[in-house]
């Protein structure tokens, strides 16, 4: 009799969901609008979803992820926010939700305001790939172009599909692959790429020693080895001994054999293309061994909430350098950055991520405006903008960029190196940051938009690694 | 030349120290869980998948005691913790892990009271999916709590070395082993004393031991209680610097503990405390032994090869010796 | 079977049916023409309430199909041969490379295909190996070369029993990822994979397929289908098929023997029941299943990388196999659905709760107490993200309820869903005396 209660308890699940069910039809028409005539506008362009266009509220052409009557875009959101890059994307999405609240707040552009649609996969390539697909669905429940896709795996499963569908995609990813428009014609990558970084980032360190000797550690995958691929090109052009390649050696949860060779291989410089968590270990343990050189390595090796913490701040202070595609929280440009997100997140932490998630809303709001100007806001239009090269600018946070269909013109080749501050690191809520106390992410910046004369003079055919098939 | 040579058998000894120290603390940590498996295992049969997240809770709790100001929900202070820029002394140090430990130890007893106690009886991979589905519930918190800045653990020596001739020798080192040991004697002590007997009458016939007058609740909140305590006491001893979270409770490297000590109570027996004992120390010798002597070889081993020496040992150990080699062998009977 | 029916047969032939009474055969043809009617999007649906609605559920439920195959051989191991292995999501990778080698497009010929070909480097290979060869090839393959795998590892997999078996298969997981990370020319970059044969029906290496599943048209000249649906009856007719042998097994010679090892090994060698043949029996035939389930799962995902094949996918399994009840096909399906299905709904329902904040009555009420609308307001969940502390993500609080759900699940219904239908079904077939 006992395990009635299991059954009645169902029972009580399924009347909610009756009651749900109930008001149902009041509630949606809350949300979106005018509920009649939303379902017959999906049902028109689904039938004739094929001619592309569809002609709505006077001269803008617009086809999926539009809503032409009420005037909204729809953008999305693949993001990994429980996995395990979730602490950096948390932030770089919230910078892009604060982004598009003041681009709405002051009226959007011609009236046109844009919502913002985030799903998480995760980090799992399954659930990306069926992120995607929702994103892209060919009606109003779909999105003009994906804002942030996280991860090089998940932007590798979708480059295909995204360019049969016309879909823009903004990756989350610096791999040196997407610039080049036969392996992702719609991926827009921002900034520098993890090969070019590498490459300014060891002619920095090379001249911070004498008779460099270069030690490379990497994991494996597309994100690793471009890295070190890149750290490769800059060792041969510099003419840099590379005393310990560690390319694709660091992986699993035991880096006693890596911290060996690296120890044992008398090197001066080391560049690293690895996880946080990969890069504390190694590095710590290689310090508590005595061993001494000049760190530095690709963005998200380094992470500033995970290392600052740890009892080797003062050693990273000393030994690291930290590479980087933008600026940092409170650095000159980011003055707009810092007002918003204060005025509108004072709960939470200042953070150098917010900048991305920025990086990311004026991308999309270049390319939205210009289609809104051009009249025609069809995913193809949109793709067709893009590579028209068509300049954004990104105001200082970053270098300004295009995206030409070719690859070599297609590189932005600025990087931003970074001193570790340990003593100025102080994370605080945003409402409690003042004039004397502004909070920081104890990265100062050494060299903006720096362009290394290897960097500067390389001529690229293509990707520094080979796409896997 | 043969200073030379003199200069290179010096720095092979020193290799060979540090190498050594590494794997026995190591090897502690992996017994301090794996004492925390046994004890469970052996009290109520429960093979805890919740472990991982467990002593990462129980590592978020020191972090809060210790680093933070203030305590979450409560408006007071915390009294326990230094002020701005200093860190605590190691008296106030270990005053918060025993503090820590029972706050863990309680929390280990609202789990068994709400999700293993209605199961006794029940099958026991029914009681170890239940220990998976905490597992799912408690690890989002830790995400939570953990995800936008590492926590500092407030290691009073911080990632200090000692030298040894030309070694370096990690104080949070020998702290570790230090603290493994203590463990390890106290659990022994326990299992002689009269409610050790209980428990092992408990893990022999549930039943019988019930007739007997043994009260199999509370040993089921005892073993709990302790099981917790201690995942959490390795926790915050593999966070101490050098080891991967290098004095912080870590997102990334944290959650993945337990699965690696799996490894270790399968080779010492899944009710053997000597087993963890010795199985702690055999499995983590191994595989930073491999990691650091193999590693010339590394390319044709395959990246991160010594992660997967532990597995390999405890296959070949189960071949030979199908219940580890201080497991009660099962006795079947038709 | 777990259950005495109070049912009366009066011929071996009734015992052995695969749907014995009028109520599974019924309800049987029903779960089949729901599924496929909702596929196919028909309108009875707009009944149901908006999260469930929506044509994204398609993709999960497609992806949740060839995971159904692999649970089935799962079941066979677990619940009816009593052993229990984690090591399954292994099986499923060794199906999901052979299929790969033989039908996935690789650069470097046979070559690429031997490992440790000339210079034993990691990443100087000879480019990827692939042959592209049709599905009619590749698919059965991939069950056979799981079912080798399978073969290899069950004489030390009889020796060792109960939990150690189980945590001695989690190190076969171990060790495929580590070769997975060691052998890109199979498995792809470490990252991000590579890509798997498309679904599709090929005579041999012709340029158009017989049956094209990867765009939309018409099939057989009869019925308009998209991509996705294609997929869908491809999957769920595998599923059905499976789940006949599956059937089939469970109730031959062959089934009765592997229970009988379940229920008490000894005693089934005494009985003359060879207690190595049938436990390798029992891994070979899952294995096989693994295999299945892994080239499809690979292939309708069309990009997989290494990692998937984790412990995470065999704990999935697990909680399949005892949420839904072990040692019933039922009972797997239905907790593959939970299993599966369970995340996704949680997500539907917490966005639908969103739209309904301030919307009064019952159910806004509901969502006012639940959400939080910015500090101040004691909601639980936040439904933006970036939420460090109270209140937390509502992506976060996914996994929280997920996890609580499996211990409520399995503390107040130890015997899975499938308990539950039987306690059901007993109460009303003893109404008005059911106690």
């Amino acid at each position: 009799m006992k395990r009635m209660r299991w059954l009645i308890a169902l029972v009580a699940v399924f009347s909610l969901f009756a009651a749900a069910c109930g008001s149902d039809g009041d509630s949606s028409s809350d949300g979106g609008g005018d509920g009649g005539d939303t379902t017959d506008d999906t049902s028109s362009s689904g039938d004739d979803g094929d001619d592309g266009a569809m002609e709505e509220g006077g001269e803008v052409a617009t086809d999926f992820g539009v809503d032409a009557e009420n005037k909204v875009i729809r953008v999305g959101v693949n993001g990994d926010l429980t996995g395990p890059f979730a602490a950096l994307v948390n932030e770089i999405v919230t910078g892009q939700e604060v982004y598009w609240e003041v681009f709405n707040e002051n009226g959007g552009y011609k009236g046109w305001t844009v919502e913002m649609e985030t799903l998480d996969s995760g980090y799992a390539t399954d659930v990306g790939i069926q992120n995607y697909e929702t994103l892209a669905q060919e009606s109003e429940e779909g999105v003009l172009m994906i804002t942030e896709n996280t991860g090089s795996p998940i932007t590798a499963a979708i480059a295909e599909d995204a360019a049969d569908d016309n879909m823009l995609v903004i990756p989350l990813s610096w791999a040196s692959l997407w610039p080049d428009p036969e392996f992702g014609a719609t991926i827009l990558e921002k900034q520098a790429t993890y090969c070019v970084e590498s490459i300014n980032g060891v002619e920095w360190l090379s001249t911070q020693v004498d008779d460099p000797k270069l030690a490379i550690l990497g994991r494996p995958g597309e994100y690793g080895e471009d890295g070190s691929a890149g750290a490769k090109i800059a060792a041969e052009e510099l003419g840099i001994e590379i005393v310990y390649d560690g390319t694709g050696a660091v992986a699993g949860d035991d880096r006693t054999g890596v911290i060996a060779e690296l120890t044992g291989s008398g090197a001066n410089i080391v560049w690293t293309t690895l996880t946080p968590g990969e890069l504390l270990d190694i590095f710590g343990n290689a310090v508590s061994q005595g061993f001494e050189a000049t760190w530095s390595g690709n963005t998200p090796s380094f992470s500033y909430p995970v290392m600052m913490p740890s009892d080797f701040a003062a050693e990273f202070d000393k030994y690291y350098f930290q590479s980087a595609f933008n600026a940092p929280w409170g650095a000159p440009g980011t003055e707009v950055i810092v007002e918003e997100m204060t005025a509108r997140r004072p709960d939470l932490n200042i953070s150098d991520g917010y900048t991305v998630g920025w990086i990311e809303g004026i991308m999309a709001e270049t390319l939205i405006t210009a289609a809104i100007d051009a009249g025609d806001m069809t995913r193809e239009n949109m793709v067709a903008l893009a590579t028209s090269g068509l300049e954004v600018d990104f105001m200082g946070l970053s270098a300004p960029q295009s995206w030409p269909n070719d690859y070599n013109d297609a590189l932005v080749r600025s990087t931003w190196i970074f001193d570790v501050d340990a003593e100025a690191f102080n994370i605080i809520p945003m409402g409690e940051a003042t004039p004397e106390n502004p909070g920081s992410s104890g990265l100062i910046p050494l060299e903006q938009d720096y362009i290394g004369t290897v960097a500067a003079d390389y001529v690229f055919d293509g990707p520094c690694i080979e796409p896997s098939s | 030349m043969e200073d030379l040579l003199l200069l290179a058998q010096a720095s092979a000894s020193t290799t060979f120290i540090q190498t050594l120290i590494k794997a026995l603390a190591l090897g502690s940590v992996y017994i301090m869980m794996g004492l925390g498996f046994v004890i469970i295992f052996k009290g109520t049969q429960v093979l805890n998948f919740a472990a991982s997240a467990l002593s990462m809770a129980g590592a978020m709790f020191m972090s809060i005691l210790i680093a933070d100001g203030g305590i979450p929900f409560l408006p007071f202070d915390n009294p326990l913790a230094p002020g701005d820029g200093e860190t605590a002394g190691i008296p106030l140090w270990l005053l918060t892990i025993a503090i820590t430990m029972v706050l863990a130890a309680l929390f280990g007893l609202v789990i068994e009271r709400l999700a293993i106690r209605p199961m006794i009886g029940q099958p026991l991979f029914a009681m170890a999916v239940i220990t998976l589905g905490v597992e799912i519930a408690i690890r989002p918190f830790n995400i939570d709590a953990t995800a936008l800045e590492g926590r500092s653990l407030g290691v009073p020596w911080g990632a200090e070395s000692w030298s040894l001739g030309d070694a370096l020798v990690p104080k949070s080192y020998v702290a570790a082993i230090i603290m493994a040991l203590i463990a390890g004697a106290i659990v022994i002590v326990f299992y002689r004393s009269r409610f050790g007997v209980a428990m092992r009458a408990v893990a022999f016939d549930q039943e019988a031991a019930m007739a007997q007058g043994i009260n199999v609740a509370r040993v089921f909140q005892i073993a709990w209680a302790l099981g917790v305590a201690l995942a959490a006491l390795a926790g915050i001893a593999y966070g101490m610097a050098p080891f991967p979270p290098g004095g912080s409770v870590s997102q990334e490297i944290h959650p993945v503990l337990a699965f690696r000590v799996l490894p270790v109570i399968v080779l010492g027996g899944l009710d053997s405390v000597l087993g963890v004992l010795f199985g702690g120390f055999a499995i983590a010798l191994a595989e930073v032994f491999a990691g650091q002597y193999l590693s010339q070889y590394g390319s044709t081993l395959g990246p991160g090869y010594s992660t997967i020496v532990p597995y390999v040992v405890m296959l070949i150990v189960l071949v030979v010796r199908p219940f580890g080699l201080f497991g009660t062998p099962e006795i079947r009977r038709v | 079977m777990a259950y005495r029916r109070p049912l009366l047969r009066t011929a071996y032939e009734q015992d052995a049916a695969i749907l014995p009474t009028w109520f599974q055969r019924v309800a049987f043809f029903l779960l089949v023409f729901t599924f496929g009617l909702a596929a196919l999007g028909a309108p009875f649906l707009s009944g149901i309430p908006s999260f469930f609605l929506g044509n994204t559920w398609i993709n999960p439920i497609t992806n949740m199909l060839p995971l159904g195959i692999a649970a089935l051989g799962f079941m066979i191991l677990v619940g009816v041969t009593g052993q229990v292995s984690i090591g399954h999501a292994f099986f499923m990778g060794v199906g999901a490379y052979v299929a790969v080698s033989l039908g996935g497009t690789g650069d470097g010929g046979w070559k690429a295909c031997v490992p440790f070909h000339d210079e034993v480097g990691l990443l100087e290979t000879a480019g990827q190996c692939g042959m592209g060869l049709p599905m009619w090839i590749w698919l059965p393959a991939a069950g056979i070369g799981a079912t080798l795998m399978g073969i290899l590892v069950s004489p030390a997999a009889v020796k060792v029993r109960g939990l150690y078996l189980a945590i001695a298969t989690i190190g076969l997981i171990f060790i495929g990822l580590h070769l997975g990370r060691m052998l890109p020319e199979y498995a792809g970059d470490f990252e991000s994979g590579r890509k798997w044969p498309k679904l599709q029906f090929k005579f041999w290496q012709e340029e158009t397929p017989l049956v094209d599943m990867t765009s939309d048209g018409k099939w057989f000249g009869l019925i308009h289908l998209t991509e996705e649906q294609k997929q869908f009856f491809f999957l769920f007719t595998l599923l059905l098929i499976f789940g006949v042998i599956t059937k089939n097994i469970v109730r031959s010679r062959t089934g009765r023997a592997l229970q009988a090892i379940r229920d008490r090994d000894i005693a089934a060698e005494v009985m003359g029941v060879p207690e190595f043949k049938y436990k390798l029996i029992g891994f070979a035939i899952s294995s096989f299943y693994a295999g299945i389930g892994g080239a499809l799962f690979a292939s309708y995902n069309g990009r997989v990388a290494p990692i998937q094949w984790s412990l995470f996918l065999s704990v999935d399994f697990i909680a399949i196999l005892l949420i839904g009840g072990a040692g019933t096909i039922a009972g797997t399906m239905l907790g593959l659905i939970f299993v599966e299905l369970t995340p996704e709904v949680v997500k539907k329902f917490t966005e639908w709760l969103g739209d309904q904040v301030g919307g009064g009555g019952l159910v806004g009420w509901f969502a006012d107490v639940l959400l939080t609308q910015g500090p101040g307001d004691f909601g639980p969940i936040s439904l933006t993200p970036a939420a460090p502390g109270w209140p937390m993500s509502v992506f976060l609080w996914n996994f929280v309820i997920f996890g609580v759900l499996i211990v409520v699940f399995m503390i107040f219904e130890p015997q899975g869903l499938y308990g539950i239908w039987v306690r059901i079904r007993n109460y009303w077939k003893g109404w008005p005396f059911s106690y």
